[in-house]
Order: C-alpha cells, then structure tokens, then sequence
C-alpha cells in the first residue's frame, strides 16, 4: 500500500502529463493548487498514517481525475488575456500563434502602429530599468555566493548560505512578477515552494543543488551586462531621435537670433546654408528621427518578447 | 441507442461552467474574512457524490477562481499555515461587490424564464 504522500506525488505526476503542452506557468500554477488543496484536506482530517492512505483516495476523488482538473486549467489559459494584449484583436491574435512572437504586430498593423501597442511602451521601460535592476541583481547574486563561500568555515556560514540560496528564489520570482507586468510574457503567479513533507535534509538538496536555484543565479549574473547592453542601446537610440526630431526648433531659433546655420563647418571650410536651405534640412532630420524612434519602438517591442522567453527559461523550472 | 449517462454528464458540465463563477463570487462576497480554496470547496459540497451542492469537482474550483482574481473580482494573498503548504486566500473586491449586483439580477431573470419555459408558459 502506497502511503499518502506517495500518493499525492503520483497525483501530481500525473496531472502534469495530463498538462503537458500547456504553458509552463499555467502548469506551475495547476500543481500548486493541486498540492495545497490535497495537503490540507488530509491535514484537516487528522488521521493515523495508516487510515490517511485510504483517506487519501477519497480525497483524490473528490478533487478530480487528472485529465478532468487539466481540462479546466486549459480553457482557464485559453480565456486569459495575455498580460498586456488588452484588445480582443490581440487575444485572438495570441490565440491564433502558439509562439506569440508575431502576434504583437498583427494586432497593431503599420509601421506607427507600435506606439499603441503596450508592449512596445513595456519593452521599452524595461530595456532603461534594467540598467538598475540588472546591477541589484548581480550585486546580490556575487555578494551572496562569496559572502556565503567566506563564512562557510564557521558555523553560521549554513544559516547564511540558506539565505541567500533562497533570496536567489525570491527575486527570480519577483522579476517574474516584472516581465509579466512589462513584456506581457506569462510566469508563476505564485512562488514555488518546496515540498514540506520532504525532511529537512532533502529540501536543502533541493535548494543547494536544484537547477531553479542556479539558473535564477545565472540570469541575475548575467542581467548586468544584458542590462547595460539595452540601457545603452536605447538610450543611445531615444537621444538620437529626440535630437533629431528637435532640429527644426532649433534651426528656426538660430536663424530668428541672426546666428548663421552651417550644415558642415571645419576650420578651413564651411557651408552655411540659407535660411530656406537650413528649415528644408532641419525638417529632413526631424523625418529621420522620427523615423528611428519608430523603429526604436519596434526594437524595444522585440527585445521584450524576446527577452520575456529568455527570462522564461531561466526562472521558471519545470 | 443513446448514451444518457454521458449526455447527461454533458448537460451538467455545460450548465455548471457558469454558476459555478455566481456561486463562488457569492460566498466570498459574503464571507466575513478571507477563504482559501479548501474551505471554500468544503462549503459549496463540491465533489460530493450525494446531497445538494455545485456539481463539479473540488479541483475545478480553482482554475475559476484565478480566472475570476484575472478579471479583478477577486484578489487573493498568500499566506503561510502553522503546518502543510501556503494557502492562498481569496476576497472579493469592490469590483466583485458590484458585478455580484448585475449577476444575480441576471440570473434572476435566467431562472424565471427557465421555470417559465419548464411551465409551458413562455407565450
């Protein structure tokens, strides 16, 4: 006779193949309700360990077969909007493409049709927040492991270790939390715990030498030169733009000052344009930064999908 | 020869998809304090072969209730317990308060024209 808790693994076991396709997080979610909702119920009916296992079968009952249960998960996903694809357009559209990637576009047709689309918005304040979070997140994550390395000789150096393992969990939560609320990429809505049955020693292993724990490590390592990377970028690209796109300002102010408007100018040659000249040239560029800030838009939308997958695969664990 | 175990079945599930939203939006909106998903499940007799009680299985409670947390009628907080895994508690919002008022109004008027048609009254 299999115990209880052998039981309730089975259980999970076999509603995550019941599961499988559906997106990760929706998965991450189904077994976290299904967990919770067997362990209390057997919590709540206090028995000896011999009665639990057969109680546990009508508990099991009760809840639902696994094919059923993942039936419900699945036309829960299916009616759930996309973080941020608040249109029906782009529901549909998300519907339609399994992968998602295109679907930003098709809802928001046209090359200026980007600066409607939130994801762009959310794309681009991510790439400049990233800058910051990215250093926090490398900070804690080198602190931790060499503060945890240095103490390790001394007998706080587990409680310490412990820590930090587990701060690692909880802010590759948290950024989850960030990209689905600016990229619009589905994570857990709630952390993973680890399994309480387990003794103490086995959910240390679990902490020390899970993958979750490492690969949340590595992403927040590598946030900061990701970070700088999209800081600079579009910083770089936004400055452009913007100077570009207040060209025509500024010509009309130097040429009302009087002050001629050399459109090139080294210490032996210049071309000063006329007034007529320098308006027509002003406004080429404000066409051209208008043009890459358009195209930053589309590029900060990119990155976000992008990026959103990258997050996915690193933090959330299967 | 048809199946009227499974038809039946069918209607059931077809019939429960949307009460089931009324009737968990309904007790959280009149509890007093929080619930998490047990409890709940616990009071509206779900999974229960016998008696009166919402016919679906305790385990498709939950993926109602996220669905009504991500339409803002719901909001939820985790919580430790003293022995087991966090539970996850749900309220209803203010929003929640107000769509309770037009759903009930609704299915008011579902039941009446129902019990109306059943009466062969619905000329």
């Amino acid at each position: 006779m299999k115990t209880a808790d052998e039981r309730i693994k089975i259980y999970l076991a076999d509603l995550k193949a019941a599961l499988s396709g559906a997106d990760k997080a929706t998965i991450q979610d189904a077994l976290a309700d299904a967990e919770e909702h067997l362990r209390t119920a057997l919590e709540n009916e206090n028995l000896e360990a011999e009665a639990e296992s057969e109680a546990v079968e009508t508990i099991i009952n009760e809840y639902g077969e696994a094919e059923e249960i993942a039936q419900a998960y699945r036309s829960w996903e299916a009616d759930l909007p996309p973080a941020l694809a608040a249109t029906p357009a782009a529901r549909r559209a998300s519907a339609r493409s399994a992968n998602g990637t295109s679907s930003a576009a098709r809802a928001y047709p046209g090359f200026f049709g980007v600066y409607a689309d939130p994801r762009a918005w959310g794309g681009l304040v991510y790439m400049l927040i990233s800058l910051v979070t990215g250093t926090l997140y490398f900070s804690w994550a080198v602190t931790g492991v060499s503060t945890s390395l240095g103490v390790m000789v001394l007998i706080i150096g587990i409680p310490v270790t412990i820590l930090f393992l587990l701060s690692f969990r909880g802010v590759a939560f948290l950024e989850g939390r960030l990209v689905e609320a600016l990229l619009g990429e589905r994570m857990p809505r709630r952390a993973s715990f680890t399994d309480s049955s387990l003794p103490w020693g086995e959910r240390l292993k679990t902490l020390l030498l899970g993958k979750a724990t490492w690969l949340s490590w590595i992403y927040m390592v590598l946030m900061l030169p990701i970070g700088i990377i999209y800081f600079s970028v579009m910083i770089t690209l936004l400055a452009l733009a913007l100077g570009f796109m207040v060209s025509p300002a500024g010509a009309v102010f130097m040429i009302a000052s009087g002050i001629p408007v050399p459109l090139i100018q080294t210490h032996n040659f210049s071309w000063v344009l006329t007034p007529s000249q320098a308006i027509l040239v002003s406004l080429v560029l404000a066409c051209v930064g208008l043009g890459i800030g358009t195209a930053s838009m589309h590029l900060a939308r990119f990155v976000g999908q992008v990026h959103g997958k990258f997050a996915k695969a690193l933090l959330v664990s299967d | 020869m048809v199946d009227l175990k499974e038809t039946h079945k069918k209607f059931q599930k077809e019939l429960s998809a949307g009460t089931v939203s009324l009737i968990l939006l309904t007790i959280l909106a009149q509890s007093a304090e929080p619930l998490y998903g047990y409890q709940i499940g616990k009071l509206v007799g779900a999974g229960e072969d016998e008696g009166p009680g919402v016919m679906v299985k305790q385990g498709a409670i939950y993926p109602v209730l996220r669905s009504l947390e991500s339409q803002g009628l719901l909001s939820s907080e985790r919580e430790l317990s003293d022995s087991g895994p966090p539970r996850r508690y749900y309220q209803a919002t203010q929003a929640g308060q107000e769509a309770l008022q037009t759903w009930a109004a609704i299915w008011e008027e579902t039941k009446t024209f129902v019990d109306n048609v059943l009466g062969g009254d619905y000329q």
